[in-house]
C-alpha cells in the first residue's frame, strides 16, 4: 500500500460521523424501526430447566382477539430448522424437548404486544420434566441425564497441525479441542518446579442497551429483514438455509447497532422473526424484553486447571492444561470459544512444551457464545494468576519473571504461528510505571500486573469493500462491519479521506444492506480496522487508479505525472479541478467512481488454527489495591489498562474501547455475574444484575494507547475491541495477594471469599 | 372499547392535547405515537436511565411514568435541545467534543440526565457529578469521557452565562 508521508486525517481529531445523530436522537437503531401495518411477537418460554414436550395446545391462543398467528414446533415442517455456528444443535423453536428456563416454546403475532402477551397464557403445554443439568459437574456426572439424544449436525473446519477439533466427544460435551506442541513427556525432566493450579471464571451477560429487536417483511418467498445483528451476511446466509430459500430472496439490513459486547453475533432469534412473518403474511416485530434478553446469551463460565513446569531461574518449560466451559444449552459459537481459549492459554511466553485439552460442556443454562475476549478473558485470567502465583512461590518478582518469558518481537507463537507484532515487555513496564509498581506501600496496600494476550482477526476471515465518489468528490465507503459503537465507521472513512487526499468530512459510511454492501463475514474478533479496514484501504488505490486515468486521458498525459488532491489534479504547475472535467467526460450528468477492494486471510494447514493469526492483541494492566482485613472490602486505588493500537487512526475512539473494556473487566473481577442457584438464575432481571456504574470508578483510572507500528490494518493499524478486558481480573487478584497474602482463584473476588482466606491462612498459621 | 384520558401537555415548547389510554406509558407516547424516537427504552424497569426525559426539568424514566401522569406538564426530550441541527445545546456539543458515546443508545438519556444536573448546580463537585451520572448506565464507554463531556459543558454553559 503507498502511504501518504504526512497524514492529514488518520490520528488527528475529527468528529465522530455518527456523533450529531447519537447527540440529537436521531440515530436510526433497529429497535426504532416500525413497519406499515406490522405484528408484534412474543415468546412462550420453557418455566422447566429441562424436560421433554409431551403436547402443545394453542387453540385457545388463537382465537385470542388480535392473535394472527401461534408457532409451534410443528411449523417448522419442511425447514432446515437447526441453526448454530461449527455445530449446529439449535432449533428455531423448541422441538421435543426444552434444554433450559427460557427456551423458546412458542410464539405468537398478534396486532398488538399486549395481545399478543395475553394470548402465551392460552397455550397449553405438557411438560414432562426431566433432571436438570445445572453445572459442569453435574453435566460430567457418571449417568448424568443426557441434554440431546442425537448427534448434532457436525459443520466443522478443519484444524492445522498440532490442532485438533472433535465434536461431541463425550456424553453432554459438545465440543473438544487439543493442542500439542513438543514434547510435553520428555520436558518435565528439564523442570524444578511443577505448579498445579485450578481456576473458577464466572460468566457475565453482555447487557448491551439495545434489546435483540428484529423486523420482517414478506413478499412471495423473499424476505427483507432489519436486526440489531453485528453480522448481516450471515444471518442472510442461515435465514437462506434454514428456509430453502436462495441467498438473493433475503435482504438484511443493519443500522446503528446498540452495543453487542458479543451479544449480537451470529445467528440469533432472526430465523424465528422469518418464520412469522411468513406464517402471517405480514410484516412482524420482535423485541425482547430486558429480561428476556439475559436468557438469550452470556459469557462461558469457565474450570481451568494448569499445570506448569519451570526451570530453576524461573524459565518457563512445559504446560499442561485442562478446561471446561460452561457452554449452556445450546452450542451457539461455543466451538470456536473452545478452540480460542485453549489456543491462547499459553500466554505470549516461550515454551518448550505445551499440552492443552479444551471442552465445551452442555449444561441446561443459558447458552453462551460470543463475549468481548472470545475465551481469551478466561484463558488471561488462569495464565496470569497462575504466573504470579509461581513467581511468589518461587520468591522472585513477578514482573521479572514475565519479563524474562516473553516472546520478543518477531518470535512466532509457540513456534509455528505469526511472530509477535507488539512489544509485550515494553507495554508492560509502561505499565508498571504508570500503576507505580516500583513504590513502597503501606500494609494492606498492593499492587499487580497482568497481561493480556489475544489474537486479532478471526478464522481466515474475508470482507469486501467499495469506495463509491460523485462527481463533486464525495464519497461513500462501503463496508460490512457494523457500527456498534466501536467508532469503525469514522475510522474508516479516516482512512478513505486520508488515502483520496479529500477532506473528512466529504466521506460518509454507507447503511449496511446486504442487497447493495460488498459481502463482509461480520463484526467479529477487532477485524473492522484491519480486515475490513484493509479492503477499504485497498477500494480507495482501485479507485484512484480510476480517476487518475481518467484525468490523464482528459489531459493527455501520463496518471503517474498527477497529483490528486481535494478533488483536483496537479499536473506540473497546473491545477486541473476534477468536478467540470468528470462532469463533462459523462456527458453533463453526474456519475461515480466505483472502487473495489479485497482482503482475505489465507488458510495455512502447518498452523494449529488453520490459518496463521493476522494480529495479536495485547493489554497491559496494572491495579493497586487497599484491602481492609476486618471487613473483606477493598477499594481499587490505581487502575490502569493500555494496549497496542498499532497505528492509531482515532485516538478518542480508541481511548474508549480501552476503558469501557477496562470497566467491564473490573466489574467482572469485583462483582457482576450471572448467579445460578440451586434452583436456577437468580440474577433474573436489571435491578438484581449488578454492573459497573460511574459511582465503582477508580480514584485513579488511566486508559494508554501505545503505537508500536506493526499491526497489519491500513497505516501499521490492529485492532483494540477486545484488548483491555483480558488482563484485568487477573491484575487485580495478583493486587490482592500483594497486599494481604492470600489467593483468591474464582471469580468475582468478592470481600466474602477474602474474609474466607483470610481465615484460612490464620488457621494454619 | 378501553377508556382513555384527556391529557394536555408541553413537548419540547409545543402544546399537546391528547387522549390516551391508561396504560399507555410516557415512552411509548413519545416514540410510538409521537415518533420522537430518540427516548430509548432498554431496562423497561427504570433502572439504566436509558428512556430518562425531562419533566418540569426533572430528571424522569419515561418507561415508568404513566402517560396521563405528565398532564399538565413540561415534558423536554433529546429532540427539544438542539435550537436547530446547527445549534446544538452545550451538553451535546461537549458530547461530541469529548467522544462521549460510543454505541449511542444510553445517550439521549445521559445528555438530559446531565442537563437537569447543570441546570440547578452549573459547577457541580466530582462527588455530586459521579452521583447523578450513577442514576444511568453506559455498558460502552467506561464512563470516564462521559465525566469529562459534563465537565467541559458546565465550563462552557459558565463561560457562557458570565459573558
Amino acid at each position: 500500500m503507498s502511504i501518504p508521508n504526512r497524514l492529514r486525517v488518520v490520528g488527528e481529531k475529527v468528529a465522530a460521523v455518527d456523533g450529531h445523530a447519537k447527540v440529537t436522537g436521531a440515530a436510526t437503531f433497529t429497535f426504532d424501526r416500525s413497519l406499515p401495518g406490522m405484528l408484534h411477537i412474543k415468546l412462550l418460554r420453557s418455566p422447566h430447566h429441562h424436560a421433554r414436550i409431551r403436547a402443545i395446545d394453542t387453540s385457545a391462543a388463537e382465537r385470542m382477539p388480535g392473535v394472527r398467528a401461534v408457532a409451534t414446533a410443528r411449523d417448522l415442517a419442511g425447514l432446515t430448522p437447526i441453526y448454530g455456528v461449527r455445530i449446529k444443535d439449535q432449533p428455531v423453536l423448541a422441538i421435543e424437548k426444552v434444554r433450559y428456563r427460557g427456551d423458546v416454546v412458542a410464539a405468537v403475532a398478534a396486532t398488538d404486544e399486549a395481545a399478543a402477551f395475553a394470548a402465551l397464557g392460552r397455550i397449553a403445554v405438557d411438560y414432562e420434566v426431566l433432571p436438570a443439568v445445572m453445572t459442569i459437574d453435574d453435566a460430567m456426572a457418571p449417568g448424568a441425564p443426557l441434554l440431546f439424544d442425537k448427534p448434532s449436525i457436525n459443520a466443522l473446519r478443519p484444524h492445522g497441525t498440532g490442532g485438533e477439533g472433535i465434536a461431541e466427544p463425550g456424553p453432554n460435551l459438545l465440543y473438544q479441542f487439543n493442542h500439542d506442541v513438543g514434547d510435553i513427556d520428555a520436558a518435565w525432566a528439564q523442570c524444578a518446579h511443577v505448579f498445579e493450579d485450578t481456576f473458577e471464571f464466572s460468566r457475565m451477560t453482555p447487557f448491551q442497551m439495545e434489546p435483540f429487536v428484529a423486523l420482517a417483511r414478506p413478499e412471495g418467498d423473499a424476505i427483507e429483514l432489519w436486526t440489531c445483528s453485528q453480522d448481516p451476511f450471515l444471518i442472510r446466509q442461515d435465514v437462506a438455509n434454514i428456509f430453502g430459500l436462495s441467498d438473493h430472496q433475503v435482504r438484511v439490513h443493519a443500522s446503528f447497532v446498540g452495543g453487542g459486547y458479543g451479544g449480537k453475533s451470529f445467528c440469533k432469534l432472526e430465523p424465528l422473526v422469518v418464520l412469522m412473518a411468513r406464517m402471517t403474511g405480514r410484516p412482524v416485530r420482535l423485541c425482547l424484553t430486558f429480561d428476556e434478553n439475559i436468557l438469550l446469551l452470556s459469557q462461558h463460565a469457565a474450570r481451568l486447571t494448569l499445570k506448569t513446569g519451570v526451570a530453576a531461574d524461573g524459565r518457563f518449560v512445559c504446560r499442561d492444561s485442562r478446561l471446561y466451559l460452561d457452554g449452556g444449552a445450546y452450542s451457539d459459537a461455543s466451538a470456536l470459544v473452545t478452540d480460542k481459549t485453549g489456543y491462547r492459554l499459553p500466554g505470549p511466553y516461550r515454551w518448550t512444551a505445551v499440552r492443552t485439552r479444551a471442552f465445551s460442556v452442555r449444561t441446561t443454562t443459558v447458552p453462551a457464545g460470543s463475549f468481548r475476549g472470545f475465551g481469551g478473558t478466561q484463558a488471561n485470567y488462569a495464565c496470569e494468576s497462575q504466573i504470579d502465583m509461581i513467581a511468589r512461590r518461587m520468591g522472585q518478582d513477578p514482573l521479572e519473571v514475565r519479563l524474562k518469558n516473553l516472546l520478543k518481537v518477531g518470535d512466532p507463537y509457540l513456534q509455528a504461528d505469526a511472530p509477535m507484532d507488539s512489544d509485550f515487555a515494553a507495554g508492560l513496564r509502561s505499565a508498571a510505571t504508570r500503576v507505580g509498581y516500583e513504590r513502597s506501600r503501606p500494609p494492606r496496600r498492593g499492587v499487580g500486573l497482568a497481561i493480556g494476550f489475544k489474537d486479532g482477526g478471526g478464522e481466515a476471515r474475508a470482507a469486501r469493500a467499495a469506495v463509491k465518489i460523485t462527481v463533486t468528490g464525495r464519497v461513500v465507503v462501503q463496508g460490512g462491519t457494523a457500527e456498534i459503537g466501536q467508532g469503525a465507521s469514522t475510522a474508516l472513512c479516516q482512512v478513505a479521506a486520508e488515502m483520496l487526499n479529500v477532506p473528512f468530512e466529504w466521506v460518509k459510511y454507507g447503511e449496511i444492506d446486504t442487497d447493495v454492501t460488498p459481502y463482509d463475514q461480520g463484526t467479529h474478533a477487532s477485524s473492522g480496522m484491519t480486515v475490513t479496514g484493509t479492503a477499504v484501504a485497498r477500494a480507495c488505490e482501485d479507485v484512484r487508479g480510476q480517476i487518475l486515468a481518467f484525468a490523464a486521458e482528459k489531459l493527455s498525459c501520463d496518471p503517474g505525472e498527477l497529483h490528486l488532491e481535494n478533488w483536483t489534479v496537479r499536473h506540473g504547475n497546473t491545477v486541473h479541478k476534477l468536478q467540470p472535467l468528470a462532469i463533462e467526460y459523462f456527458g453533463g450528468y453526474g456519475c461515480e467512481f466505483v472502487g473495489r477492494g479485497f482482503f482475505k486471510v489465507n488458510e495455512d494447514l502447518s498452523t494449529p488454527l488453520n490459518a496463521k493469526r493476522l494480529f495479536w492483541m495485547p493489554a497491559w494492566t496494572g491495579i493497586e489495591v487497599e484491602v481492609d482485613e476486618e471487613t473483606g472490602q477493598y477499594e481499587v486505588l490505581n487502575f490502569v489498562c493500555g494496549t497496542d493500537a498499532g497505528r492509531i487512526i482515532n485516538a478518542a475512539a480508541a481511548r474508549g474501547q480501552v476503558e469501557g473494556g477496562a470497566l467491564q473487566g473490573l466489574g467482572q473481577a469485583m462483582f457482576e455475574r450471572l448467579i445460578y442457584g440451586p434452583d436456577g438464575l437468580i440474577t433474573t432481571s436489571p435491578l438484581t444484575y449488578r454492573l459497573p456504574l460511574a459511582a465503582d470508578l477508580p480514584k485513579h483510572f488511566e486508559g494508554f494507547l501505545e503505537e508500536h507500528g506493526m499491526g497489519p490494518g491500513p497505516f501499521g493499524s490492529k485492532g483494540i475491541g477486545e484488548s483491555s478486558i483480558l488482563g484485568v481480573a487477573a491484575a487485580l487478584a495478583n493486587a490482592i495477594e500483594d497486599a494481604i497474602g492470600v489467593r483468591i482463584t474464582d471469580l468475582p473476588i468478592t470481600p466474602e471469599k477474602i474474609l474466607t482466606a483470610l481465615d484460612a491462612k490464620r488457621r494454619a498459621a | 372499547m378501553t377508556e382513555t384520558c384527556a391529557i394536555a401537555l408541553t413537548i419540547n415548547g409545543r402544546e399537546h392535547r391528547l387522549s390516551v389510554a391508561p396504560s399507555l406509558t410516557l415512552a411509548d407516547l413519545l416514540r410510538d405515537q409521537l415518533g420522537l424516537t430518540g427516548t430509548k427504552v432498554s431496562c423497561d424497569q427504570s433502572v439504566c436511565g436509558a428512556c430518562t426525559v425531562l419533566i418540569d426539568g426533572r430528571p424522569v424514566a419515561a418507561c415508568t411514568e404513566f402517560a396521563f401522569q405528565a398532564d399538565g406538564r413540561s415534558i423536554t426530550t433529546i429532540e427539544g435541545l438542539a435550537k436547530t441541527p446547527a445549534e446544538l445545546h452545550p451538553i451535546q456539543a461537549a458530547f461530541i467534543e469529548a467522544s462521549a458515546f460510543q454505541c449511542g443508545f444510553c445517550t439521549s438519556g445521559m445528555i438530559l440526565l446531565l442537563k437537569s444536573l447543570l441546570d440547578r448546580n452549573p459547577d457541580p463537585d466530582e462527588a455530586t457529578l459521579r452521583e447523578w451520572v450513577s442514576c444511568n448506565i453506559c455498558r460502552c464507554t467506561g464512563y470516564e469521557v462521559i465525566l469529562d463531556a459534563a465537565r467541559l459543558a458546565a465550563k462552557a454553559q459558565r463561560t457562557a452565562a458570565a459573558s
